[in-house]
């Protein structure tokens, strides 16, 4: 089956038919809960980040930062993607003709491989052995791949 | 009342910069788009917080410590949320003082912030009997667990806003018109 099969697939199949159907459903549990999980995903970037940048929480070891924070990172991860699924299988036709759709997954994909391939193993250890200038680029980094992931996002909202 | 506040609205509404706002090609796309981003900033600096007094992360670190460290970036996300949220208003003034959601969101935000002054008295007062414990007193752990709740239905109320259903040309029972702040002409 190829790409375009499948999105037509999935917008007929019942996932996008409710999500067609019921606008107060595709509203509440599509829309609300994945800027739910925005705020989530968001947040566990930014402590961590802001940590590793030095600017908040100095007096709390990074490692314990980190840690905690993706942990957090990885529930909002999944349900962030099990919304999205939901809001683009019902405008799945759309979204597959959308440059701004695949900037974003295009994004997605750079920021789940950057967190996973990445950040993660990096910091996994001690941050004492570390070079503090790896830690700041790669919260850098992390920072800029997020919040263009978001800024995309939204982008799609406004691309009707 | 409902139909004092609408008067205001129209005379916010026929002001030039409301108009201007409103009517602008980016403008008012990036002010709400910064309201919605800046989310990540503000309640997610506050889920950490109740998340600690829950006892689900961070919980070898004093409670008080994370709330005192977080705090301030927070106030500064919850900064932007409201001035970007009062030029969202003034752009659409009549739409959104006769939205229920707008409404119910408003009243969402006042139990939310008394919430939060509530706890952060008691968690002050407190604190230092418990800041190490990883969860926090059951009372706070309520207050935790409302704002968590509030804060929930502010995002949802919020993002309903943008949608019509129930808008005063609507057919409308007249309970739900007298809330919604329909008045008659």
């Amino acid at each position: 089956m190829d790409l375009f099969s499948f999105f037509l697939w999935a917008e007929s199949s019942f996932l996008g038919e409710i999500g067609k159907t019921y606008g107060g459903v595709y509203a509440t549990f599509g829309q609300s809960l994945h800027l739910t999980a925005l705020a989530i995903l968001g947040g566990s970037v930014l402590v961590a980040d802001l940590r590793l940048l030095g600017v908040i929480m100095r007096d709390v070891p990074s490692e314990v930062v980190a840690d905690q924070a993706h942990r957090w990172f990885k529930v909002a991860l999944v349900l962030i993607i099990l919304t999205g699924v939901f809001m683009a299988a019902a405008i799945a036709q759309r979204m597959y003709y959308s440059p701004f759709f695949w900037a974003k997954m295009t994004a997605l994909a750079t920021g789940i491989l950057f967190v996973f391939a990445i950040k993660r193993p990096l910091l996994k250890g001690s941050h004492d052995q570390i070079a503090p200038w790896v830690i700041k680029l790669t919260a850098v980094a992390s920072l800029m791949i997020w919040f263009t992931v978001a800024a995309t996002g939204r982008w799609i909202g406004f691309s009707g | 009342m409902n139909a004092w506040l609408l008067q205001v609205a129209e005379w916010l509404y026929s002001t030039t910069w409301s108009r201007s706002i409103e009517e602008s090609f980016y403008l008012y796309n990036w002010i709400e788009t910064t309201h919605v981003l800046t989310v990540m900033l503000s309640l997610g600096m506050l889920l950490f917080i109740d998340l600690r007094m829950l006892g689900l992360t961070m919980n070898r670190v004093s409670a008080v410590k994370i709330a005192n460290r977080l705090n301030l970036p927070m106030l500064i996300g919850f900064a932007i949320m409201f001035i970007t949220g009062l030029l969202l208003f003034y752009a659409k003034p009549v739409y959104t003082i006769q939205s229920i959601w707008f409404r119910v969101k408003m009243g969402l935000l006042l139990l939310a912030f008394i919430n939060a002054l509530v706890f952060h008295r008691r968690m002050t007062e407190s604190g230092a009997t418990w800041e190490n414990e990883p969860r926090a007193p059951l009372n706070l752990r309520i207050g935790a667990a409302m704002s968590l709740g509030l804060w929930l239905g502010v995002i949802t109320t919020g993002r309903l806003i943008a949608y019509d259903w129930y808008h005063c040309y609507r057919d409308l029972p007249a309970w739900l018109g007298a809330v919604a702040g329909c008045v008659a002409d």
